[in-house]
């Protein structure tokens, strides 16, 4: 990452695979029917959503309470584009800028509370904010959810595709980029060790506030798109419950590593919808490959082929052994 | 004068763990602060590190009042720090724990990380260079790409102080920066403190382990929260009180 040799092969080739990836997803609505598209638009947002957690977990903040940013980002957006008669282009953009300001707000007293403290504090936030949703009814429509929020599009949801394709692309090259560089650095310093941060200068508040900052961003910004997709907003999509499947997302896909939110997102979104007649079990499910994951790769599925080498090495090395003896 | 300070006390509970000491640190020495287990010593380097507030007394820095500072404010004003026990970045490598700490003398912006603007690139290199230097001047080149977790201990410990040589500071407080090493790596560790004090940096160190007293010019001697002596250190090993402190009375001529 920091190596002088900067164009090696393999950066040229991950570079390559990640465009031919995104040509082939461009390519990918001529082949699908409604449903799927569908189906693919919601993978999108939630890439979007669990990678910006992943965002603020690599600073050491657990947050239970992040569907409540994306839910502040839905809610700004429709409002302002309902009552005002604003472009959805613009009102979504205001939307992730109001999540953040949140998120910052939020921060601002919360970033000194360690591990567990944080983690209480964001699902109170969570809770807290359904519950000023329905505070307001005029503005919010209170449980009922506002409706006939405009449209982004006419009918046809291809354009929606590579609205959320677009917003994902754009959402991970920057998380990415921030990642991986010092920036990101200070973020994943402060979750090792606070007391060696801040002998360095590092304010931990500070890269906290960061992180949240850049993480409720852009799920505002999922939100917000999501809203003028759906054209249907209720408190309760935005309550605990799709927090907590946020970050069961996020930790059976992997915590350690970038793609872990992709790959999370993208299997457990699916999977519940290709139950067919079973979705009703799909929270089961759920439990189920959380605990899997858990126990047998703590690192999510993302670890899986490292794991898989590792076991066939071992397998391997027993075979010789046992036929040595 | 580059540190000073004046009365500095700090109680815990009840119980004075430092008490009215007055220690001064004159710009490019090495200064050791020694004394027996519990003597407080590390208490003073924490308060004036920031990561303690002191009860009463000021502490001043190339002439800034820094009594109660945060400690990554006081990181700022330039001041690095070493622990006892090292907090590392384990999770990183040992070159990137260095980089990490570079965040004072070039922080990175937002703008330049995501667009890898060409003024970003350049700052990038030029740390990473610098971190490279570090790493030679205290031997650590050999393990530059390794996980801080799977150091031995000895190089952790240099790792620390490479770190917070990265801080760029004007005073080094070093937490026994000896302490577990085997005497090997205690004479590559005196020779990597000579090394940074001759690049102009102040150092106050604290350890039990007498033999840092070679390389100190001056040595402060703490028992029970006091200064209880001062000197060069040949002063210091003839010292009744020192002596009495260490073994107990009945050593003492």
């Amino acid at each position: 990452m920091l190596r002088r040799g900067f164009f090696t092969n393999k950066k040229v080739v991950k570079m390559a695979s990640c465009a031919g990836l995104i040509i082939l997803l461009c390519l990918a609505p001529l082949i699908m029917g409604s449903y799927s598209i569908h189906l693919a638009i919601l993978v999108l947002m939630y890439i979007i959503i669990t990678s910006s957690l992943r965002t603020i977990y690599i600073s050491g903040q657990l947050s239970l309470g992040h569907a409540a940013f994306v839910g502040i980002g839905a809610y700004t957006s429709a409002i302002l584009a309902i009552r005002l008669d604003w472009t959805p282009w613009g009102t979504i953009l205001l939307g992730g800028l109001a999540a953040m300001v949140a998120g910052i707000l939020i921060g601002l007293p919360f970033s000194r509370l360690r591990a567990i403290y944080f983690a209480m504090a964001s699902l109170f936030l969570g809770i807290m904010i359904t519950a000023l949703i329905a505070v307001f009814p005029e503005l919010t429509q209170s449980y009922t959810g506002l409706m006939n929020i405009p449209r982004l599009f006419g009918f046809p949801k291809e354009p929606y595709y590579y609205f959320f394709l677009g917003l994902t692309v754009l959402t991970l090259f920057v998380l990415y980029r921030i990642e991986h560089s010092r920036v990101g650095m200070t973020l994943k310093a402060v979750a090792q060790s606070h007391l060696a941060a801040s002998s360095i200068g590092i304010s931990e508040s500070r890269a906290r506030i960061l992180a949240l900052g850049i993480g409720c961003f852009f799920a505002g910004l999922a939100g917000a798109g999501y809203a003028h997709y759906s054209t249907l907003i209720a408190p309760t999509d935005f309550a605990l419950m799709p927090s907590i499947y946020l970050l069961v997302y996020l930790l059976v896909g992997g915590t350690g590593s970038f793609a872990g939110p992709i790959v999370g997102a993208i299997v457990l979104v699916l999977i519940p919808y290709l139950m067919g007649g079973f979705k009703g079990f799909a929270p089961f499910f759920l439990a189920g490959a959380l605990i899997l994951v858990i126990f047998l790769i703590p690192q999510g599925i993302v670890s899986l082929p490292d794991r898989t080498k590792s076991w066939i090495r071992k397998l391997h090395k027993r075979r010789v052994s046992e036929s040595a003896s | 004068m580059l540190l000073e300070t004046n009365g500095l006390t700090k109680y815990f509970g009840g119980l004075a763990a430092v008490s009215q000491v007055d220690m001064s640190v004159d710009g490019g020495q090495i200064v050791g602060l020694i004394g027996p287990n519990g003597a407080g010593k590390t208490t003073i380097i924490n308060l004036i590190s920031g990561f303690l507030r002191p009860s009463r007394g000021s502490i001043i820095f190339d002439g800034e009042n820094i009594t109660g500072k945060k400690s990554h404010l006081v990181a700022k004003l330039g001041i690095g720090l070493t622990f006892q026990i090292v907090p590392l970045f384990s999770e990183f490598t040992t070159l990137q724990n260095v980089v990490a700490s570079f965040y004072i003398s070039a922080d990175s912006s937002l703008w330049g990380s995501i667009f890898r603007t060409s003024t970003y690139r350049k700052r990038e290199e030029y740390i990473l260079n610098q971190a490279e230097e570090i790493l030679q001047l205290l031997g650590l080149d050999k393990v530059r790409d390794e996980l801080a977790k799977n150091l031995p201990h000895g190089y952790q410990k240099m790792l620390g102080m490479a770190r917070a040589l990265a801080v760029k500071p004007k005073l080094l407080l070093l937490d026994e920066p000896i302490a577990g090493m085997n005497p090997d790596e205690i004479n590559l560790a005196l020779k990597a403190i000579e090394q940074v004090r001759s690049q102009g940096v102040t150092i106050l160190l604290v350890e039990h382990n007498m033999v840092v007293m070679s390389i100190c010019d001056r040595v402060i001697a703490i028992n029970y929260g006091r200064k209880i002596a001062e000197g060069s250190p040949e002063e210091m090993k003839k010292n009744e009180d020192v002596i009495r402190a260490y073994f107990g009375g009945e050593y003492a001529t």
